[in-house]
Parts: structure tokens; C-alpha cells; sequence
């Protein structure tokens, strides 16, 4: 039996970009998937005459032809064929008002709130409406995008030893915001309370609110958004995976669907190989693994082979959040809806740590509603729109749901989502809905095979935050020809980031190879 | 100027250390974490369930019901529960031929707790599966199906309170399990049903029909006679048309059409419900079926050859196969003895998705539930693809 390079576990976008890589650099590369198509979250799903993306808001690493974003750089780098379409704004936030809300006032869609930010792109244009929203937040907003860009040149610099000596000045900057939460950042640097709320919106993003989120991971994410705005693929992110597929293909890497891994085969406590559906055996000199190190470990490897230090890593952490997400085909067009935005975070309360307390159940208020016609008009036939509702729940939060309460159960969900939407916007959606499908952590647990169904991996908590695990990613890696990445690696969830993992282990086998070990 | 230097600079140096002791101190065990949310999905999707057959009915009319019950010996210890509406696809090997057909549930949701599961499968004229199953399947039988799927469902937030539910035939049975469901309390909408039947002794399940609308006021059954020559009190005659439903339609409130039948019967019901001029929301349509005689079809090409040549990959294994290009692609690939991922076999569930590597296909326009970017990428779905010219395919391992 022919013996493979590297044998890739999981066609995730991790897994996706690591195999592309390796095909690529010319190893004889095996990528195995459970499922029957590629993409884990980054694929799409027809109901009726709606073709819904699954799990993709928006990507930052679009950028424009002169700056191509990160993700744009690795499909070029690739050559894998995807249609983008930009997209110019950020984000919008809304807080409906409570009872005895002094600072409340009615907005442009006769609602009753205490925020309603609309934030667009570029710095300046930022800064300056934030200070329109909340004067005195000029000066510590455009501070903290001048820290983020600082920083970007430092993260270059690291692949350019050149450029080492003009960023030394800003280590100690750059330090302390590694070492400091977003709340203590934009503390340090005198942003008004109102004002942080707003620019820590994105928080929910890598679902770490602003007292524990640490403000350098926080504003590499905002800085991205912010800079040049951000794009989404054409044809749902379906096409993106199929585009790297073709790359993996066209290189000569085999894919096999409905290929579960099933064991990972050890000798002298070294993994050698792979059993696949519980039946078929290969053999790899090189690992790369985009499934969840609790699933590998529990059910894919021997107990005497697994690590200590991998267990403990398992202790250690915390599962990130886990989505509901409710996606609706709708019978009106968005402008019939009065939808005016392609994305608009709904939150109960203005400030990141009460959101995510509030999340510690369904039924929060927290809701993001995306229209994906906003970005691509003609993405439903005419006279129709689609929505995609999201909101975030933390913990075992399906303890109490039996088998046979769960479609009740998540009809009730979905209700609750839609009408804080129909709320907090003023509009009607219930009446229009031809299609829906709900999708609540059982959901993702089912196609992701990850704990509570998380998407996000491991909580990206300050002590062991993006660039702790980055330096110590190595280290961090169960064996020495066996690799992870994902969701559930260094930079947390996200498309660019799980990419990134990939294209890194990829490259790291890449590297091991050509240099004979 | 704004800046950090309130921040210290040293936190940074502690980090490191910090995460390593953190690692260091915790338990070296694999962590016992609740997560109900797996386990739901599990029970809810069961990647293959084990069963064997309680009790056969034979319901007349080349119609019988099969109870299955799990088979403990083979480790299926409880059966998934299910949304009235879904099917299972049951998975045989005839003759060396791995085939596999999806049926409806007929039974209640409720029934699937206490460890039962009914389906209910009519004798199919050449039919292979279901001549398989009459001829063998007994009390005892072992039987490999799917979880239940399908999308053939009630949805409160979707669909009206009131349903007029359009049934033809063996077509009946994923209304028989919604009207348990609802009787149950497990489903909440009114329920109108128009039955349409040959003559009154071949209505399946009518006394079962007859006992649910009997005890619940939400179910009201309608039973249309095509080919009766006696007058039955209380049925119509005929065919179900847009003017029958009418009559038993609510009048000035929203409802939805639920539909299912024969392909014969859709030829004609799908044209009458049309002229009822519902919005799009208000029809469901269960699944086509499997598709034959692509030929019939106004925009299939001509001069297409009789016998093709299938070049199939799964995993590390080419096979070269031939069959006929009036036979899907799924159905050459099983007839030659192979295995292939099927579930619905009407397009619709994507379940079959591959790669055409060469060569073309026909797709019956009705049966194109393909995503945008599988055209970009050339994937079609084997079990609706109609082989123009000798083909290359990458299939997925069956599963």
C-alpha cells in the first residue's frame, strides 16, 4: 500500500488549506473527510429555491486589487478560482432601550434606543463617526487603530528581519497590549465607556467580550474590518472550498469523502497511520489533523499513546461559544422588508461582558441579522431576499432538551431571534418566510464533530490568548510529524484564521520534508 | 496624544510562564465534559440503525405495513426520534447489488420512543426493492436503515395553521404519521386531508384515518374515489382538483397545500394546485422519487448513444463499468455491484455528491437541487445525472 507524505484529517478550512499547500509544494498528499463534501462550516445548502451560506458573515482578509487581503493572497498564492464580492461597510449596532433609560432617543426606524451606531470603513471615517456618536472619542480611536497598524508592520516584520530594527520602539507597545484586555486598552488610551461599547462590538466575533479579550488579538480583528473593508465569496462558501478541492485535485492530491477516520494507528507511540470507516488502513510520514484535540484524543487514539501534556492542555481550557443560527428564504425583497443593512448587531446591552452573561442562555436578545443581498443582489431570484439570523449561547446549553422536545424546543429558539430581530427594527419578517432552517448546537455538533457543537475552539481567554499559543504552537503540537490546526489552534475560530493554520502546518511538513526528515 | 504607558510592558514576560504552569497544574485525564448538545445529535441522527421486523401487515392492494423494532444484538438500542414527515432509507443487497430506497415513516413520532417504527411500502410494478422486500422480508428480518430524513415537514413559522394535505395512494403514509403526531400533540396545525384512492375498499389505512379524525378535531379526512362505482356517502368522486380542494380549504384565512404521491399523480395534481394560486411558501412538495426515462424529457438531447462507459474512482479504487444512458449514474454504479452514498435518490438531499471529472450529463430540470458553485466545479449528484457520453466520475465512499 502505497505510503503518503502527509495524510490530512479533516477537509475544514484548515484541512482544506494545509492539503492544498502540501499537494502544492509537490507530497504526496491524502486528505480524508467524514462528510461527503469539503468545507466543514465553509459550504452551503439549498432549500426550495434558496441556496443559504451556512456560516460565513463576512471575510476581512478581502481586500482591494492594490492591497489584496490575507485570504485573497493565499487563493492567489493557490491558485484557487473564487469570485469576491466587497463589501464597504462594518458593522451596525443597535440597543433597543430599556424602561428608564435616561439617554434613549426614537431612530431612523421609529425605535426607541440608547445606540444605534452604523460604522464605515477607513480609520479616519471611523474615528470621526464615533466621535459624532460620542464626542471625545476622536483622539483614543484613531490611537488605538495607529497602535493596530503599528502592530501589523511588527507581524510583518517577523517574516522580514529588514524591516526588525524600524518596529523595535513599538515592542513595548505592542506588549502591553498583548498583555492587557481590550477594556484596559482603550482605559489606558482615554476612550469614553460609550464609545468602547460600540468599538468592541466585534467581540462576539471570537466570542471573548472586552475583560478578557486581549486588546491586541481584539484589534488585529477590528483593524482588518476597518481598514479596507471585507468580501464575500460569490457563489456561498461552497465556492471557496471547492475552488481549494480543485487546487488539492489539480496537484494530485487525492480527496476522499465519506472517509471517517476512524483510529489513528501508533508505533513506538508515534503515529504511523490512519484507519478509515473502521476498515481501510494508510500510512503517512506526516499528520495534519483539523478535528478538535478532545475528539482525536478521546476517540481516535490509544490511551497509552496520547500525551500527558495533551491531556492536561484539554483541563486547562474552556469550549469556546457555541451559534444558533437561523437562516430564512424570504418572499419579499430586502427594500420590501425595510432591511437596510447587510449586518446589524442587536444587543440588549451596550456592553460586551453583560452581552455575553446575558448568553449564558437562549433567549438573550443578542441577535445578528445579515442580509446576504445587501453584498450579492441577485444571491435569490427576484422578489426574494435571504437572512441569516445569529445569536451565541456559552455552556452545556442543551442540558434540559430530550430527543423529542428538541423540534418544539427549537422552533421556540428561532421565535424568540426573529422577533427581537422584528423588534429592535421595526419590521415584519414572520409573514414572509418561504424557507427556514434552524440550526442550534446539536446541529454543529452533528457536522462538526466538536464539544457542545462549539465552531470557535477553545476559549481565547488572556492567559492563553493568540500570541501565547502562537509562540508556543510547537511546543504545544502532540508529536513531532503530527500537527493540528483549525478552530481549535492559535488563532481561534474565523475563515482567514483557520486558513492560516492550515497554510502553517502545511508549510511546517512542507519544510520537514525537503529538508529529509 | 493617547497612548498605553499607564499599561506595564513587563505583564508580557509573565505570560509565557504563566500559560505553561496553567497547563502544568491541570489533570492529566481526559476530560468528562456534559454536552447534550453531541449527544442530541446523535440520538437524533444515528449513523446507521440496526432493526429487525415485529409484524407485517398486509394491507391489500400490494400494500404492506413492516413494524420495525431495534435489533439490541447488532447495537441498536433505541431508535432516533423524528418530525412526522421523514423517511428512512432502507439499505439491502440484492443479489450481490448494493440498492438502497427511501419510505416515508407511517408510523407516529411517538412510537419511535417505545421503540417501533412503521413502514408502510406498496408493491412497485418492476420495482426492485420492493419486490425484494415482499418476497423476504418476514417476522425476524434484519433491516439496515438510515436515521430519518427528509424536509418533508410541518414548520409553525413557515407554514399556515391550517394545512390542506393532498395524499394519493401509498402517498399517504408521511400524512398517516403528522395525523398521530398531531392527535399526539407532537405537531400543532389543523389538518385537512384529501385522500385520493381507486375505489373505496383500496383506501389504505381508513379505519386508522377514520378513528384519528374520530378523537381529534384538528383532523378531518376526505377520501376522493377515482374508479368507485358505488356512491359512498361522505367521499367524492373523481380526482383531486383545484376546485376539490377549494371546497375543503379554509376560505378567508392563509392555508398551505402539503403534497404527496406518485409521480403519476404529481403529473396531474401539481397542475390543479397550481390554479389555486397560493404563494410559493404555501406548497410543499415531498420528494420526487427516482427518475427514469430521461428520453420523455422535452430538452434531452438526441443522437445520444444507448451504451455509455463509466469510469468510476472511490477512494484509491478505479473501476471501468458500462451501462445504458437511460440509467442514472447511481443506478449503473449499484447495478454493477458497487457501493455508492445514497439517500434520497431525488436529487434533493445532496447526499450522492461527486465529481465529474470528463463527460457530460442530463439533469432533469425538476431535479436540480444542485449548489451554485457545484456547476462552476463540475459535482453533479449521480442518483438524478443521466450519463450524454462516456463519463469519469469521483464518487464518495458509500456510507
Amino acid at each position: 500500500m502505497k505510503k503518503y507524505d502527509v495524510i490530512i484529517i479533516g477537509a475544514g478550512n484548515g484541512g482544506l488549506a494545509a492539503a492544498a499547500t502540501c499537494a502544492k509544494a509537490g507530497l504526496s498528499t491524502l486528505l480524508l473527510e467524514r462528510h461527503n463534501i469539503p468545507g466543514g462550516s465553509a459550504s452551503s445548502f439549498v432549500r426550495g429555491r434558496f441556496e443559504f451560506e451556512p456560516s460565513l458573515h463576512e471575510l476581512a482578509g478581502i481586500g482591494t486589487p492594490d492591497e489584496p487581503g490575507s485570504i485573497e493572497e493565499m487563493f492567489n498564492r493557490l491558485g484557487a478560482d473564487c469570485d469576491w464580492h466587497k463589501h464597504d461597510s462594518t458593522f451596525r449596532l443597535v440597543v433597543p432601550a430599556k424602561e428608564g433609560d435616561k439617554d434613549a432617543f426614537v431612530n431612523e426606524n421609529g425605535v426607541l434606543v440608547t445606540v444605534d451606531a452604523r460604522m464605515p470603513v477607513g480609520f479616519e471615517n471611523f474615528a470621526r463617526k464615533l466621535d459624532e456618536l460620542v464626542p471625545g472619542s476622536y483622539e483614543s480611536c484613531m490611537a488605538a487603530f495607529d497602535l493596530s497598524e503599528r502592530m501589523f508592520n511588527a507581524f510583518k516584520a517577523l517574516d522580514n528581519p529588514k524591516m526588525l530594527p524600524g518596529i523595535l520602539k513599538d515592542m513595548p507597545d505592542i506588549m502591553r497590549m498583548v498583555s492587557h484586555t481590550l477594556n484596559e486598552g482603550l482605559d489606558a488610551l482615554g476612550m469614553p465607556k460609550k464609545a468602547q461599547d460600540i468599538f468592541s462590538t466585534y467581540w462576539c466575533y471570537m466570542g471573548v467580550p472586552g475583560s478578557k479579550f486581549d486588546f491586541l488579538y481584539y484589534m488585529a480583528v477590528l483593524h482588518s474590518y476597518v481598514r479596507s473593508g471585507t468580501g464575500i465569496p460569490h457563489l456561498r462558501s461552497h465556492e471557496m472550498s471547492l475552488a481549494i478541492d480543485k487546487v488539492i485535485r489539480d496537484n494530485d492530491g487525492d480527496i476522499w469523502y465519506n472517509s471517517e477516520v476512524t483510529k489513528v494507528i501508533c508505533e513506538n507511540g508515534k503515529p504511523v497511520g490512519v484507519v478509515i470507516n473502521g476498515e481501510k488502513e494508510v500510512y503517512g510520514k506526516y499528520f495534519i489533523c483539523n478535528s478538535y484535540p478532545i475528539a482525536v484524543f478521546r476517540d481516535l487514539f490509544d490511551k497509552k499513546d496520547v500525551p500527558e501534556k495533551q491531556l492536561k492542555m484539554l483541563n486547562a481550557r474552556k469550549t469556546a461559544c457555541t451559534l444558533t443560527t437561523v437562516y430564512l428564504g424570504m418572499n419579499k425583497t430586502k427594500e420590501e422588508l425595510g432591511i437596510t443593512d447587510y449586518s446589524v448587531f442587536i444587543a440588549p446591552d451596550s456592553d460586551s461582558d453583560k452581552q455575553c452573561a446575558l448568553c449564558n442562555d437562549f433567549g438573550s436578545g443578542y441577535c445578528i441579522i445579515n442580509c446576504l443581498n445587501e453584498i450579492i443582489p441577485d444571491c435569490t431570484p427576484e422578489g426574494t431576499c435571504q437572512l441569516f439570523l445569529t445569536s451565541m449561547t456559552f455552556g452545556d446549553v442543551m442540558r434540559d432538551v430530550k430527543p423529542q422536545d428538541y423540534k418544539k424546543f427549537k422552533t421556540k429558539v428561532a421565535k424568540d431571534m426573529i422577533e427581537t430581530c422584528e423588534k429592535a427594527l421595526n419590521i415584519s419578517i414572520t409573514p414572509y418566510i418561504e424557507e427556514i432552517e434552524i440550526a442550534l448546537p446539536p446541529t454543529f455538533a452533528r457536522y462538526l464533530n466538536t464539544p457542545w457543537g462549539t465552531p470557535y475552539g477553545y476559549q481565547l481567554e488572556k492567559w492563553d490568548s493568540m500570541i501565547p499559543r502562537t509562540v508556543q504552537y510547537m511546543a504545544d503540537q502532540p508529536f513531532d510529524n503530527f500537527f493540528f490546526c483549525g478552530a481549535s489552534q492559535e488563532r481561534g475560530d474565523g475563515y482567514g484564521c483557520a486558513y492560516y493554520t492550515g497554510e502553517k502546518a502545511g508549510g511546517i511538513v512542507v519544510k520537514a520534508l525537503k529538508e529529509g526528515k | 496624544m493617547a497612548d498605553l504607558k499607564s499599561l506595564s510592558a513587563k505583564k508580557f514576560l509573565s505570560m509565557l510562564p504563566d500559560r505553561q504552569a496553567k497547563f502544568k497544574a491541570a489533570a492529566p485525564v481526559l476530560p468528562k465534559v456534559a454536552d447534550n448538545a453531541t449527544a442530541l445529535a446523535k440520538a437524533l441522527h444515528p449513523k446507521r440503525q440496526y432493526l429487525k421486523i415485529a409484524e407485517v401487515v398486509d394491507r391489500g392492494e400490494d400494500c404492506k405495513s413492516f413494524t420495525l423494532v431495534p435489533d439490541t444484538d447488532k447495537g441498536t438500542q433505541s431508535l432516533a426520534f423524528f418530525g412526522a414527515g421523514k423517511y428512512l432509507t432502507v439499505f439491502e443487497t440484492i443479489e450481490g447489488m448494493p440498492v438502497t430506497r427511501a419510505y416515508s415513516i407511517s408510523s407516529s413520532p411517538k412510537d419511535s420512543l417505545e421503540g417501533k417504527y412503521v413502514l408502510t411500502i406498496k408493491l412497485v410494478d418492476g420495482g426492485l426493492m420492493s419486490k425484494y422486500i415482499f418476497d423476504t422480508w418476514t417476522v425476524g428480518t434484519q433491516v439496515t436503515v438510515s436515521a430519518p430524513s427528509g424536509n418533508f415537514e410541518y414548520q409553525p413559522l413557515r407554514d399556515a395553521a391550517k394545512v390542506v394535505c393532498v395524499a394519493g395512494g401509498s402517498g399517504i403514509t408521511p400524512f398517516v404519521s403528522m395525523a398521530n403526531a398531531i392527535a399526539d400533540g407532537d405537531e400543532d396545525f389543523e389538518m385537512t386531508l384529501i385522500y385520493g384512492s381507486k375505489t373505496y375498499d383500496s383506501i389504505l389505512f381508513r379505519e386508522e384515518l377514520g378513528a384519528l379524525a374520530g378523537k381529534c378535531d384538528k383532523i378531518k379526512v376526505v377520501h376522493v374515489l377515482s374508479d368507485e362505482d358505488k356512491v359512498v356517502e361522505g367521499t367524492e368522486k373523481g380526482f383531486i382538483t383545484a376546485d376539490l380542494i377549494k371546497k375543503y380549504a379554509p376560505e378567508n384565512e392563509p392555508y398551505s397545500v402539503f403534497v404527496c404521491g406518485s409521480q403519476q399523480m404529481y403529473a396531474f395534481v401539481d397542475k390543479e394546485i397550481e390554479k389555486l394560486g397560493l404563494e410559493k411558501k404555501y406548497i410543499r412538495h415531498e420528494m420526487f422519487g427516482e427518475f427514469h426515462n430521461p428520453e420523455t424529457q422535452a430538452d434531452y438531447p438526441a443522437g445520444i448513444p444507448e451504451k455509455v462507459k463509466i469510469t468510476v474512482t472511490i477512494q484509491d479504487k478505479t473501476y471501468i463499468i458500462f451501462g445504458k444512458s437511460s440509467d442514472s449514474v447511481m443506478q449503473t454504479i449499484e447495478k454493477n455491484g458497487l457501493a455508492v452514498p445514497a439517500r434520497c435518490r431525488s436529487g434533493e438531499c445532496g447526499f450522492c455528491h461527486s465529481h465529474l471529472i470528463s463527460g457530460k450529463v442530463y439533469v432533469p430540470k425538476h431535479l436540480e437541487y444542485r449548489r451554485l458553485a457545484d456547476y462552476k466545479f463540475d459535482c453533479i449528484h449521480p442518483c438524478c445525472s443521466f450519463p450524454l457520453t462516456d463519463i469519469e466520475i469521483n464518487v464518495p465512499a458509500a456510507k
